[in-house]
């Protein structure tokens, strides 16, 4: 039986706040074998597919008033045991990164810049994290139209973005 | 896609809204509307119209087409839409302006000239603010909350002008004369301070940020702004459509609307000045130095407004306070902001694709500042000079300071022609292989 963490995500989105940092810092927390459960007041889509590539299967509830609660159920004898596809395989969790950059002290557009550049240098399936002080939302389009796969969000504190960029594999 | 892409349109926008921006230049230096003539004459309504619609509302809608997807992280609703928005503002521009010179007896007399104007920018206007309005709606936070509290205000706007063509043909019957005979303070305050002001106010908050490294304002903060302007516009709206509707006098809509607009101007100030206070990026580029000379001119107009209410002057002076605001504030940071905008987009239009792949210019290496700075200068001191000898009642003094803007605003568009030629870039970076240079009226996204 999976035990299962709580995080609720409708009081973030009502008052207009990003609840990802909020999930992705509870996933840190999570001990091996624990779920998450997450109430949010829509079906989190973009988010199935996130938590895939962390290794966790996700099945949906419906509440009353349009809300939903999600549970994520790790899936890591699926990950870990791999299947011949390797990186293709649906739960298979991103590599650790191979380069970390800072780039909260540039000035814009300068990380985007780099990160571009540092990507180039990913073999596939390769990844990088990158610190950055905003949400890099020009980079975005310029990752996706190089087959670039990306992971982002804030830190608790709202100050730190945090990325992770995947080259093709 | 995310939101950041490059709009196909948005310099489209800008090259007509600047081509109008030199047709009312024109239309102050050659002596056309006020304060050559009357406020309320024809000819002025031409001036008016054509910088608050052609210029000012086309290189907002401009504007608003890059950032709003930006400002909510969400694709625009249509990009389809905003080539045929603008070939319907400008049709219903030109109709509009015709039908004014009509009035005025300089063309043939033609009454159903206004109501095709109206019915065209309507229509032109529908599909800004529905596409606008869908993509922001989706993630309805802090700037974007501006904006659409800047279409509705729109949305106001263009009612009260239409009902207004309608009673000038002829066609909008007894309502209709009252709301023309009454009626036009709220529209021009509709349309100057909750359009084009409470809107560049939203866009600036994530551009002052995001150009500055400085944290995003609270939403809490920015809110309280936002609600004081959204106060102004309602009072203007609806009290004044209320006390029009039972016979009463307008002075205290209009004294409590100008309270709310003041605490509006004075809180966004609070605001500018805690972003301008956390910035991590210390050295200003030009199109914030101009910025500022903008929200000076911001502050002018209010301190202006209260000098003249306070000395029971300000019907007397009510073009001089106008112009200052029309050209001075929103102008002079719509200017700045282009300028930054058209350098920023141009870059990564050319250089975006072959980032990383080949050595490319940074963003600065595509303008001259130091050679733009002279136009923006001889710009802000020009139309300064221009609200004095409005205040003074001397034309000739105001025709001297429309010559100088001209110059100041000619020079300006050359340095943006250059940027976006790449005219500025050293050659061995200026089309690194795989880059494609720009268009200069579109983007070839």
């Amino acid at each position: 039986m999976t035990a299962y963490l709580d995080v609720d995500a409708r009081p973030i989105l009502r008052s207009g706040g990003e609840p990802f940092s909020v999930i992705m810092a509870a996933l840190e927390r999570l001990e091996k074998g624990q779920g998450l459960r997450l109430y949010a007041p829509f079906k989190p889509v973009p988010l199935f597919a996130v938590m895939a590539d962390r290794g966790f299967a996700h099945s949906e509830r419906a509440l009353d008033g349009d809300e939903w609660e999600v549970l994520f159920t790790p899936v890591e004898a699926k990950a870990e045991t791999g299947s011949p596809g390797g990186e293709h395989a649906p739960f298979a969790p991103w590599p650790q990164p191979i380069m970390e950059l800072d780039n909260r002290d540039l000035d814009p557009p300068e990380p985007m810049v780099r990160i571009l550049a540092a990507a180039e240098k990913l073999g596939p399936g390769e990844t990088l994290s990158s610190l950055l002080s905003r949400e890099p939302v020009f980079l975005f389009p310029q990752l996706e139209k190089r087959g670039f796969r990306w992971l982002g969000g804030f830190r608790p504190d709202g100050a730190t973005y945090e990325l992770t960029v995947r080259a093709p594999s | 896609m995310i939101g950041g892409s490059i709009s196909r349109w948005t310099m489209t926008y800008f090259a007509a809204a600047l081509t109008w921006l030199l047709a009312v230049l024109t239309l102050m230096i050659v002596g056309i509307g006020h304060p050559a003539t009357d406020l309320a004459a024809p000819d002025t309504l031409v001036l008016v119209h054509v910088v608050c619609i052609g210029w000012l509302s086309l290189a907002m809608c401009g504007a608003l087409f890059q950032f709003v997807p930006v400002l909510v992280a969400r694709p625009l609703f249509s990009e389809r839409w905003a080539l045929p928005a603008l070939a319907l503002l400008t049709a219903g521009l030109v109709s509009l302006l015709a039908g004014f010179m009509a009035l005025g007896g300089r063309l043939p007399s033609a009454p159903w000239l206004l109501p095709l104007g109206a019915v065209l920018l309507v229509t032109g206007f529908s599909l800004v603010v529905v596409d606008l309005g869908l993509t922001a709606w989706q993630r309805p936070t802090g700037p974007a909350r501006f904006v659409l509290v800047g279409l509705a205000s729109l949305c106001a706007t263009v009612v009260f002008g239409t009902v207004f063509a309608f009673a000038l043909a002829g066609w909008a019957g007894r309502i209709g004369e009252v709301v023309l005979a009454r009626g036009i303070p709220l529209h021009a305050i509709a349309g100057l301070g909750g359009w084009l002001t409470l809107t560049a106010m939203g866009v600036s908050y994530r551009l002052l940020a995001m150009f500055m490294l400085a944290p995003d304002v609270e939403d809490r903060q920015s809110r309280l702004t936002l609600v004081a302007g959204a106060l102004a516009v309602a009072m203007i709206v609806g009290g004044g459509a209320a006390a029009i509707g039972f016979g009463a006098g307008l002075n205290t809509v209009l004294a409590i609307a100008a309270l709310l607009g003041l605490v509006c101007a004075t809180l966004y100030g609070r605001d500018l000045a805690s972003i301008f206070r956390t910035r991590k990026r210390h050295h200003l580029e030009l199109n914030m130095r101009m910025a500022l000379l903008s929200f000076a001119s911001l502050a002018g107009t209010g301190l202006l407004g209260v000098a003249l209410v306070s000395t029971a002057t300000l019907p007397m002076h009510v073009g001089a306070l106008a112009f200052l605001a029309v050209f001075g504030w929103l102008s002079g940071l719509v200017l700045a902001k282009l300028y930054k905008i058209v350098a920023f987009l141009t870059w990564l239009e050319t250089y975006g694709p072959v980032m990383g792949r080949a050595p490319t210019p940074r963003v600065q290496d595509l303008v001259a500042e130091r050679r733009a700075t002279k136009w923006f200068a001889t710009y802000y001191v020009s139309v300064w000079m221009g609200t004095l000898a409005l205040l003074a009642k001397e034309p000739d003094a105001f025709r001297m300071a429309a010559v100088a803007m001209t110059v100041g605003v000619v020079g300006i568009v050359h340095e943006i022609v250059r940027i976006r030629r790449l005219e500025d870039v050293a050659s061995p970076l200026r089309l690194p292989a795989g880059a494609v240079a720009p268009h200069l009226l579109f983007a070839k996204t």
